[in-house]
């Protein structure tokens, strides 16, 4: 039995991820280094410019050896993997605790307002990209013309800001933009992390209606913005796959539009799977700015507090964070894409 | 023999169709009676096409019928609801149209969608559409049906493709058949056989078929009825064979007359003053050319294949889809690179010269491309088309001279001056195929090869090529390479034959001898599946 | 020339690229005659005058500093588009040659170039920019040098999409049998022929530009006070929404929508006029 012979008998699902999965350790090395070369890129000494003209030179060396400033290049990037791979990420100048536990405290916050954001803008997004192509001149063509056009030209700083303005300080309809949850109520013991998901299992259904209050108004901002772009992408996709030959075929051979509908969306699965990896990218990236507006205590609103207070540590962690997350996001889509198309040689 | 009822299948009456305010169909009057095969014949733009989504009410765009009726059955079309429509679609008149793998869902087995349409039509299980689609599959000549049924259609070849397509029109019984090209770019025995298994299938079933295409020799083998379309009108319409013998119409006649293979076999240019012992302009000795592909295994696209083009000659290398034809045009003029082998162009090898001394040598070795529009740089005018070669020869350095050649090659090739400085798009397909003809001779070559130049071309047009290619090779004593599977034009334009399978050459010799008395079987098979007007007509 | 004059009617005959057209002429108008269109200086400061709504005397309302909202849109203009065009034409100039000889050339250093890239925008553009610049200081001209980076392997990717699939065409290897070499090939045959996306490119990605310099000068990654720009004058006006006061985030968000507007519709009217399946006239 040759090699060859073997591998072909793996299931394809197998033989898809066995072939993905070697490209990720050199991806995750590259990402690991680029961070260590982000605060290279400092002018002058990090150490200095992180404690200040007043900083004694012992502390100054204390830092120095703690962020392994010492010592040539290579040996610094070693350091700092060595010190990735353990867990340890340095410690937050800001609030003094380590970044990894910061961060960790922080991820599920911003990971619940992702998953919510994704599943609206993912339905609203095709349900009106579908029907826009299938029923051309409609009312989903329409508001498909409009809402691309005008969405991807709106900040998504400034709708969060509308919103609050209309729906909270004008008509006082939805929850104050103040954090995850009302003080006055205590939040669900944890357990995946998503408030939402932790009051359900916990039965807790004041917290339930909390946390979902406050979710609408920074989940409708992500969606907003996010939702036209994605909606305009897919269209086309959807679009050209619309428009050939064997989607003809199928109609001048009698299929139900119901049925061709379905045809046509199977085969568009792996671009709009792509475009969802591309859509969890921008998600992250808005997040940023939405947490800030909306007080969320994610991984956002620490980004932006690191680079105010130019935190380097938690800076750099948490871009080393957001890329794997990314990574892995990309390795999972590309997977999908592959066991969708059977095209694909493997 | 059953007594069907004589009522027409189909019917239409002074059809017209408009594409928002242009009519491209003008009052098209058929019919067609049941076990009848009527040919529908026409050049580019004719409305054939049209004429057969307008059968179905499927015309795309903003297209719609304006005027005449059509009846299905006795059912008038533009009556009937949708849901009528939805069944008339694939159970009374099912289509089948060209290039049958990008008719396919390619994410789908094809078991599956063949099923589908059984089940669109009357209400099966799952289990009972797929078990009728593999007995089907058996019945249109694919082998190993249940396993085939889970293929997808990447997996098939092209006439495995268009049985499958053949099965899923057929398997909603429907009354009438539309072949709308159906065999272009097919090899010519697969054409056969699925032409064959298609008129077969109807006949047995008693079913109607049209065969719309623009290839009369398939008209004169299969369709009992044919009428001429031009620009949007039936011209002439009757039975097959007394339209062979006597054409009704000025228009049919020179279609019936280009059909026919071009008069009189080449004569031999001044065999008699050279010697028997010249050396070849061209020699070709030994060449492999190899492709690796991504699953490990080598292709034998050239396999060790030898020949000679003396000066003044024109070979024909024949094959069909695969057999290498075009890897060895390609590896003479060095767009691929060989594997081993030699070819003496003028007693030189010119496949080990090294880039920068074999430049200099395009001056006299040139190929016409096989699909005209794609070679031509779209953004280019033709006068810089025309004229890009002349920088080889050292000669052509000035502009007026450039500008003087340009315009003989363009005289030379029988096009009008004026379009000089036109853009590839605004020209014909058998003037793209001229403008790449003018290219190639710019540099007066000596060698020059040409691909498939006869391949995808209206009727007329296809006359015209020939004749053009006849008198160059006349008045420029060119010694030619043709590369091609049209056998019908190899008989007016070649000396000698090549016939190449699977990478060899498997059998050589003059035209005339091969076309009368071929030895290899591969050679008569090919032969055979070929189908020309004068076996058919007068 | 006629080629413009051709484009110029071809927008004034559709709505909304006549719009976006219009607006596109209302910035540069902003830019070039900013003193004679504002009212204040932008920067000039009045701490009496904090928080107006708008009025005669401002037009827009003040900012918290006193400072004339319109006065401060005016200006901006220049500040936003400078950076993002400048941005945008530096990725270009080195994003469409690499791209070209990236595409053309399959060999591993093509391979390990297109690594690269993969690798730059592995990251969340956002991320990615907000930390840079955060490390390389907030001038006007780091935030564009970060943009060109971000920028270039977009363009890049398209013209090598484009040189990938014109390389194989038949029309290239006639080139080739015609005597052409193979910088002739890639800048008189592929480059004519796959410069039309990224030139409709060129105006989507000033519209990204503008998005994300407003962006970064929103979370204070960007530009600084007291430069006009309209990111950084929404984040002023941020604190205040809550309180009713509304015009000092509405109006420089408006500029943006407006702005980001007009470079995406002449971005769709390039992409429809270059279209050959238009019937041209």
């Amino acid at each position: 039995m040759t090699f060859s012979t073997t591998w072909r008998r793996l299931p394809r699902t197998l033989r898809i991820v066995l072939t993905r999965l070697p490209m990720v350790v050199p991806q995750m090395l590259g990402v690991i280094f680029v961070t260590f070369m982000l605060v290279r890129l400092l002018p002058g000494d990090p150490a200095l410019l992180m404690l200040g003209n007043m900083a004694t030179p012992e502390s100054i060396a204390n830092l120095r050896e703690q962020l392994g400033l010492d010592g040539s290049p290579w040996q610094q990037f070693v350091h700092y993997l060595g010190g990735v791979l353990q867990g340890d990420l340095g410690v937050s100048l800001f609030t003094s605790n380590p970044v990894a536990v910061d961060l960790m405290e922080r991820a599920p916050a911003t990971l619940e307002l992702i998953f919510y954001a994704m599943i609206l803008t993912i339905l609203i997004a095709v349900a009106i990209a579908v029907l826009a192509v299938v029923r051309p001149g409609g009312i989903a063509d329409y508001i498909s013309r409009f809402y691309g056009m005008a969405a991807g030209a709106i900040p998504d700083f400034w709708v969060g800001l509308l919103l609050i303005f209309f729906l909270f300080s004008t008509l006082g309809i939805a929850a104050a933009p103040f954090g995850r949850i009302d003080p006055m109520i205590a939040a669900p013991p944890t357990v995946t992390g998503f408030y939402t998901f932790d009051a359900v299992i916990a039965g807790d259904f004041a917290a339930l209606r909390s946390a979902a209050g406050r979710l609408l108004l920074p989940v409708l901002t992500l969606t907003i913005v996010n939702a036209g772009a994605l909606m305009k992408m897919t269209k086309t996709t959807f679009a050209e796959i619309w428009r050939a030959d064997f989607i003809r075929h199928q109609r001048a051979s009698g299929l139900s539009q119901s049925r061709i509908v379905r045809n046509a969306l199977r085969n568009s699965l792996p671009p709009i799977i792509t475009l969802i990896g591309f859509l969890v990218g921008f998600l992250l990236g808005a997040a940023v700015l939405v947490e800030t507006i909306f007080s969320w205590g994610g991984l956002g609103q620490y980004a932006v507090q690191a680079v105010t207070y130019s935190d380097y540590p938690a800076l750099q962690g948490f871009v080393l964070v957001a890329a794997v997350f990314i990574l892995v996001v990309y390795l999972i889509v590309d997977i999908l894409y592959e066991l969708a198309d059977p095209r694909i040689q493997v | 023999m059953e007594m069907h009822d004589r009522k027409p299948l189909l019917e239409t009456r002074d059809l017209s169709v408009a594409f928002g305010d242009k009519t491209v169909l003008h009052g098209v009057s058929l019919q067609l009676r049941p076990d009848e095969v009527l040919g529908i014949v026409g050049e580019t733009g004719a409305g054939k096409s049209v004429l057969a989504r307008a059968l179905i009410d499927l015309l795309p765009g903003k297209g719609r019928i304006s005027g005449g009726t059509v009846q299905i059955g006795g059912h008038e079309l533009r009556q009937m609801s949708a849901g009528e429509l939805r069944q008339l679609r694939g159970g009374g008149v099912a289509l089948i149209g060209t290039d049958a793998k990008s008719l396919l869902d390619p994410v789908r087995p094809v078991g599956e969608q063949v099923a589908d349409v059984l089940r669109a039509h009357k209400g099966l299980s799952a289990g009972a559409a797929h078990d009728a689609a593999v007995s089907l599959f058996a019945k249109v000549g694919i082998v190993d049906p249940e396993k085939r049924a889970q293929a997808y259609p990447h997996q098939l070849s092209g006439g495995m493709a268009q049985r499958v397509i053949i099965a899923m029109a057929l398997i909603a019984e429907p009354r009438v058949i539309l072949a709308d090209d159906a065999t272009l770019g097919l090899d010519a025995t697969i054409q056969v056989q699925v032409l064959d298994l298609l008129v077969t299938r109807c006949r047995e079933a008693g079913m109607g078929a049209i065969i719309i295409t623009h290839d009369l020799g398939i008209v004169a083998r299969y369709c009992d009825r044919v009428a001429i379309m031009r620009e949007g009108r039936i011209v002439e319409e009757g039975a097959t064979a007394g339209f062979l013998n006597h054409p009704a119409t000025a228009y049919g006649a020179e279609l019936l007359a280009s059909a026919r293979a071009r008069p009189a076999p080449m004569v031999r240019s001044g065999r008699a003053q050279q010697p028997a012992k010249a050396p070849a302009l061209l020699e070709v000795v030994n060449l492999v050319k190899h492709f690796p592909t991504s699953s490990g295994h080598v292709v034998k696209a050239v396999d060790d294949v030898s020949f000679a083009v003396p000066r003044g000659e024109t070979l024909a290398l024949v094959g069909e889809s695969g057999s290498g034809k075009t890897t060895v045009g390609q590896c003479l003029v060095r767009l691929l690179g060989s594997d081993s082998g030699r070819v003496q162009f003028d007693e030189r090898d010119i496949l080990t010269l090294p880039d920068r001394d074999f430049r200099p040598l395009r001056r006299n070795i040139q190929m016409v491309f096989q699909e005209p529009y794609v070679a031509l740089n779209p953004r280019w005018t033709v006068a810089r088309l025309i004229a890009e070669p002349l920088a080889l020869d050292p000669t052509m350095s000035s502009r007026t001279a450039r500008k003087a050649r340009v315009l003989e090659m363009l005289d030379l090739v029988r096009l009008p001056a004026r379009l000089a400085e036109t853009y590839p798009h605004a020209l014909t397909a058998g003037e793209q195929k001229r403008v790449g003809m003018a290219r190639a001779l710019a540099t007066r070559p000596d060698f020059v090869v040409f691909d498939e130049p006869t391949t995808a071309l209206d009727i007329r047009v296809r006359a015209q090529i020939i004749d053009l290619v006849r008198e160059l090779q006349r008045e420029m004593h060119l010694a030619t390479l043709f590369i091609t599977h049209d056998l019908n034009s190899v008989r007016s334009l070649a000396h000698n034959v090549a016939v190449m399978r699977h990478g060899k050459i498997v059998e050589t010799g003059e035209t005339e001898r091969i076309f009368a008395n071929p030895q290899h079987d591969y050679t008569r098979m090919l032969l055979g599946a070929e189908l020309p007007i004068e076996r058919y007509a007068a | 020339m006629s080629q413009i004059r051709n484009f110029i009617t071809f927008i004034l005959s559709r709505p909304g690229a006549a719009f976006g057209l219009a607006l596109l002429l209302l910035q540069v108008v902003a830019i070039v005659f900013a003193p004679l269109l504002a009212t204040h200086a932008p920067t000039e400061a009045d701490p009496l005058a904090s928080l107006q709504p708008p009025s005669g005397a401002h037009w827009l309302g003040t900012d918290v500093s006193g400072m004339d909202i319109y006065s401060r849109i005016i200006y901006a203009t220049r500040v936003n588009l400078l950076i993002s065009i400048v941005a945008v034409a530096v990725a270009f100039v080195i994003g469409v040659p690499v791209g070209l000889v990236v595409g053309y050339y399959r060999g591993w250093a093509s391979t390990f170039v297109m690594r690269v890239f993969d690798f730059i925008q592995s990251f969340p553009v956002f991320v990615l920019g907000m930390a840079l610049v955060s490390v390389m200081g907030q001038e006007i001209w780091n935030v564009a040098i970060v943009l060109a980076v971000l920028f270039v392997p977009i363009f890049a990717r398209l013209i090598r999409a484009e040189a990938l699939s014109l390389r194989d065409r038949p029309f290239i290897a006639a080139a080739r049998c015609s005597g052409a070499t193979d910088g002739q090939i890639m800048f008189r045959h592929i480059l004519p022929n796959a410069l039309t996306p990224a030139i409709v490119q060129i105006s989507i990605s000033i519209g990204m530009a503008i998005l994300l310099t407003a962006g970064l000068s929103f979370i204070g990654a960007g530009v600084r006070m007291p430069l006009p720009e309209w990111g950084l004058m929404v984040s002023v006006g941020s604190q205040q929404m809550i309180l009713g006061v509304w015009w000092v985030a509405l109006f420089p968000g408006l500029a943006i929508v407006f702005s980001v507007l007009s470079f995406a519709l002449m971005a769709d009217a390039l992409r429809d006029y270059v279209d050959p399946r238009r019937e041209r006239a």
